[in-house]
């Protein structure tokens, strides 16, 4: 177990390492600080004088050691837009961001797995073919025209719910949750359907298949052939071992999750990372570019080593404890 | 290439095809699709990149069924006035474009990685694949947003307008190898362990020559399952990134930034704008999966599906 | 009193290019403590038929006519859950490949344990110690530590143990061993065949061993079926058909040993491979590689002849019966 978080977090390291310098170099090559800090009518000379103060002509080396010592103390510049620290900024965001996926990932996890296992355990019933139509126009779907067509439907013509916005907020310990307010709620759902909109078909489908293939199985067979309960042979014998390759595919897909979040939230102009992000590029706002993508960079690293964890847990035969034969 | 085409034409590939009505109607609707938006130039009335034929005056036209319609643009105008017909064929063209050549792109970069991946090993091997688990983890579309953004804010505008179609062919074609890579290296792996390319190696045949002859055929039908599928999340790719202004510019309109250009009147009544190419774009991705999953059934029947 | 009686099974799988018979008119029984082996090459319906008695055939063939009695009951017809009763309990069943037999993310304990619990209620400390009593009966070193490992963590010997182990559990009346050494090195077939041999004379079990290794239906089985192409050709005493075997294919098999060979010279072989059911030849399905076909042998499907404890499907064999 520790040989394994040891390796796993060495990569990380790495990821994070290349990361960093990606969002320096980029930081170097963008957008020009001494624009924001002085007007046009400085001279050539003073700006040269200026860029020396602020060591903006040393060596690349030194200026991303500089860029290092600062990133790890959680400084990674001010914002030119929002004039505050880039982290303060992303960090105040991160919490709409991180709801809307909580959402959505409730709404994938609850619908498909009930789903996937009752079309793999019925292929021939009419519920399944309805599913499995559903679910190939589903990802043939863009999950910012699901937005859209979300607002459309529910916000302009049927006027049920919100379009825009994340509603009442409340604040628990300097943590700013939309989840206790029933407005806040309400705001939510639209958001969390259309993020959850193009995975949940692809996971529906997932599920579905690798359980097919292993209810073929050898084992699936020894279990009926013991005389064993259908419900168990299904959600145990065959349930936990299409969990492997689903938890696989789970891992990867909480990058395109991340991405899919900037567009949901530009759509409903849900006030997230996301939204942030794509102003910041717009705005050329390089300090808070930089933040985010350290930022979700950092998210990444986290959330697939605990997916990996969370597979040797559930994989036995991945030597995460070191068992002896 | 006649043994190919007989070969072809006596297959249960073409056998199954003609008796799938789903598969030939999709077949025949892409067919379609791809038809008229190529001969765009052709059958539109009008051309939406020659300012002369905009009229500012014509913009946000409603269909010509509708009470201000006017017959010249069937589907309505746009905000600058552009035939929403015409500039959704030449949006479509650009949409199949990029994707066709975004995969061609993919395919090439993955097949040649994943075939030297499987068949070296090793060092070169375990590098390859440990790249292509953070590569996919990192999500193509995350990539691309980023990798556009900085684009786009070093260079500016103009520069980026004119490389755009370029660019976006680029990022998504690079960013996707991985899926190639590992299946050729997979299928790689397989033939490796059969006996007839140990047989052909004490033949004596050079290393490529194993590599292109043999192996390269067998690895063909996973191949052509996932191009099918990844030329229609590259077309999705895109036009999410045009939605979000990172993509094909406003001149140049793809069907993403057409829906993006519409999205802000569809409150406020302009609906057709965004409407027709989200009605298009969901058509064309969706012949393009139906295909791609009824080859899956047909190339792979590793499960009897009823 | 056969235990077991199976009478014109015939199972049959739709697919899309059309219907396959894949057992036909198969009749055999099983007295009580009798081992009975099942012989043939692969693709003869030997696993089709073992499946067939437990109605267990993959979807989606089906049993399509005939009866499997059993205690009584026709095993063909039972519901889900009178057959849940049946399997695993009074017929167990052991396959080939311990590796895919055993699921990789329980452990061995769980597999036992649950097998237990299925068909008698019994505290689950209770069932742990009667399943490590198991293990060591099988001769698994070090039960009480085994019990709780995953089966990648075992040798394929050990499995199979293991699996035989799981068999036995609920003392059942009848084991359908399919091929239960094929998987395995060939130095340890040997030994775990004695082991279930000596298992199943000590607790009384009747077996049905199916194999195409004629070896070690000579040493294990007391009466064999030839099967080929989803019907039974001969029928006998296994001492009898191995030293006197009246149809030619069973002749061919078993002159096709290595011990039959003179050194030095080829392997006897059985020309031509065995049909694919899809495409069964008329009359005779085995006319095509026969050395002794004749012109009936062509058109008609041959009926059994035979005496007291034997019989045989081939017009040829019957001429001679007969002179």
């Amino acid at each position: 177990m520790i040989a394994f978080l040891i390796r796993r977090l060495g990569q990380a390291l790495v990821v994070m390492l290349i990361i960093s310098l990606l969002s320096f170099s980029i930081q170097d090559n963008l957008g020009d600080p001494l624009r924001e800090l002085v007007g046009q009518s400085v001279s050539e000379a003073e700006r040269q004088a200026l860029r020396d103060t602020m060591g903006l002509n040393d060596p690349f080396a030194v200026q991303y050691w500089r860029f290092l010592k600062k990133a790890l103390r959680g400084d990674l510049g001010d914002s030119y837009f929002f004039k505050k620290p880039a982290l303060e900024v992303i960090l105040e965001k991160l919490p709409a961001t991180l709801e809307l996926v909580f959402g959505a990932t409730l709404i994938i996890l609850f619908l498909s797995f009930p789903i996937g296992v009752y079309c793999a355990i019925n292929p021939r019933s009419w519920f399944t073919k309805v599913m499995m139509g559903l679910s190939i126009v589903g990802i043939s779907i863009p999950v910012f025209l699901t937005a859209i067509m979300l607002i459309y439907l529910f916000s302009i013509q049927l006027g049920w719910l919100p379009s825009f916005g994340r509603g009442a907020t409340t604040m628990i310990w300097g943590y700013e949750t939309g989840l206790l307010t029933v407005d806040g709620l309400r705001h939510l759902i639209l958001p969390s359907i259309a993020l959850s909109s193009i995975m949940l078909p692809l996971f529906i489908r997932l599920i579905r298949s690798e359980m097919m293939e292993v209810l073929e199985q050898d084992y699936i067979r020894f279990a009926w052939a013991k005389g064993l309960n259908r419900h168990r042979i299904w959600f145990l014998h065959a349930l936990k071992n299409t969990l492997l390759p689903v938890i696989t595919v789970g891992g990867v897909q909480i990058g395109t999750m991340i991405a899919y979040t900037i567009l949901t939230e530009t759509v409903f102009q849900w006030p997230g990372m996301g939204f942030l992000f794509l102003e910041a590029v717009n705005r050329v706002d390089t300090p808070l570019i930089i933040a985010y993508l350290i930022v979700v960079g950092l998210i990444f690293v986290v959330t697939n080593t605990l997916v990996d964890l969370i597979y040797g847990a559930v994989n036995p035969t991945v030597k995460l404890a070191g068992r002896q034969a | 290439m006649s043994r190919y085409w007989t070969l072809f034409m006596g297959s249960a590939f073409l056998y199954r095809f003609l008796r799938d009505k789903v598969v030939i109607v999709s077949f025949s609707m892409l067919l379609l699709l791809v038809v008229i938006s190529f001969s765009a130039p052709l059958i539109a009335p009008f051309d939406p990149y020659d300012p002369t034929q905009i009229d500012i005056m014509d913009s946000d036209v409603p269909p010509v069924w509708q009470a201000d319609g006017d017959a010249r643009f069937i589907l309505g105008t746009d905000a600058q006035g552009r035939d929403m017909w015409s500039t959704m064929l030449y949006g479509t063209r650009i949409s199949v474009t990029i994707g066709l050549f975004a995969v061609l792109l993919q395919s090439i970069l993955g097949i040649a990685l994943g075939l030297a991946a499987g068949y070296f090993g090793g060092r070169l091997d375990s590098f390859l694949m440990r790249l292509a688990d953070i590569q996919l983890s990192f999500s193509t579309l995350m990539v691309a947003i980023v990798v556009l953004a900085i684009f786009q804010a070093s260079f500016g505008t103009e520069l980026y307008n004119d490389l755009a179609i370029f660019m976006l062919i680029m990022v998504i074609g690079i960013a996707e190898w991985p899926q190639y890579a590992r299946t050729v290296r997979a299928s790689v792996l397989a033939e490796k362990k059969k006996e007839y390319v140990d047989a052909v190696r004490v033949i004596g045949l050079s290393r490529r020559r194993i590599m292109f002859r043999h192996i390269l055929p067998n690895t063909l039908s996973p191949i052509l399952v996932i191009s099918t599928v990844q030329v229609a999340n590259a077309i999705m790719s895109e036009a999410a990134l045009s939605f979000l202004g990172l993509g094909m510019p406003v001149n140049q309109p793809s069907l993403g930034s057409l829906i993006n250009s519409g999205f802000e009147y569809i409150l406020s009544g302009s609906w057709w704008i965004t409407t027709f190419p989200a009605l298009l774009l969901i058509m064309l991705v969706l012949v393009i999966n139906l295909l791609g999953d009824w080859m899956r059934d047909v190339l792979n029947p590793k499960l009897y599906k009823d | 009193m056969p235990l077991l009686e199976v009478r014109n099974l015939e199972v049959k799988f739709p697919l899309r290019q059309g219907e396959l018979v894949a057992l036909r008119d198969v009749s055999f029984s099983l007295d009580p403590g009798e081992r009975l082996g099942i012989v043939g090459e692969s693709g003869a319906g030997k696993s089709v038929a073992a499946f067939a008695i437990l109605n267990l055939i993959g979807r989606p063939g089906y049993i399509s006519g005939g009866e499997v009695l059993f205690e009584g009951q026709n095993l063909a017809k039972l519901s889900p859950a009178e057959m849940r009763r049946i399997r695993g309990n009074r017929i167990s069943m052991i396959f080939q490949d311990p590796m895919m037999t055993l699921n990789p993310v329980l452990t061995i304990g769980t597999q036992m344990i649950e097998c237990l619990q299925a068909h008698r209620r019994i505290s689950p400390a209770a069932a742990r110690k009667l399943a490590i009593e198991k293990l060591r009966s099988v001769s698994i070193p070090a039960p009480e530590a085994r019990i709780d490992q995953y089966p990648h963590e075992l040798s394929g010997g050990m499995r199979q143990r293991v699996v035989i182990a799981i068999a036995l559990l609920t003392d059942p009346s009848v084991i359908i061993a399919d091929e239960p050494t094929t998987a395995l090195d060939v130095t340890i077939q040997a030994e775990i065949m004695e082991l279930l041999l000596a298992l199943c004379e000590n607790n009384d079990v009747s077996l049905i061993l199916i194999t195409h290794d004629l070896g070690v239906v000579s040493q294990v089985t007391r009466r064999a079926i030839v099967m080929y192409a989803g019907r039974i050709v001969e029928e006998g005493p296994t001492r009898e058909i191995i030293a006197n075997a009246r149809h030619p294919y069973t002749l061919g098999l078993i002159n096709a040993l290595p011990e039959r060979t003179t050194p030095g010279q080829p392997l006897n072989q059985i020309p031509g491979v065995m049909p694919s059911l899809m495409d069964i030849p008329a009359g005779c399905a085995f006319h095509p590689r026969c050395s002794h076909s004749m012109e009936v042998c062509r058109c008609q499907v041959p009926t059994y002849t035979g005496g007291a404890n034997f019989r045989v499907a081939c017009h040829w064999a019957a001429g001679r019966e007969q002179q």
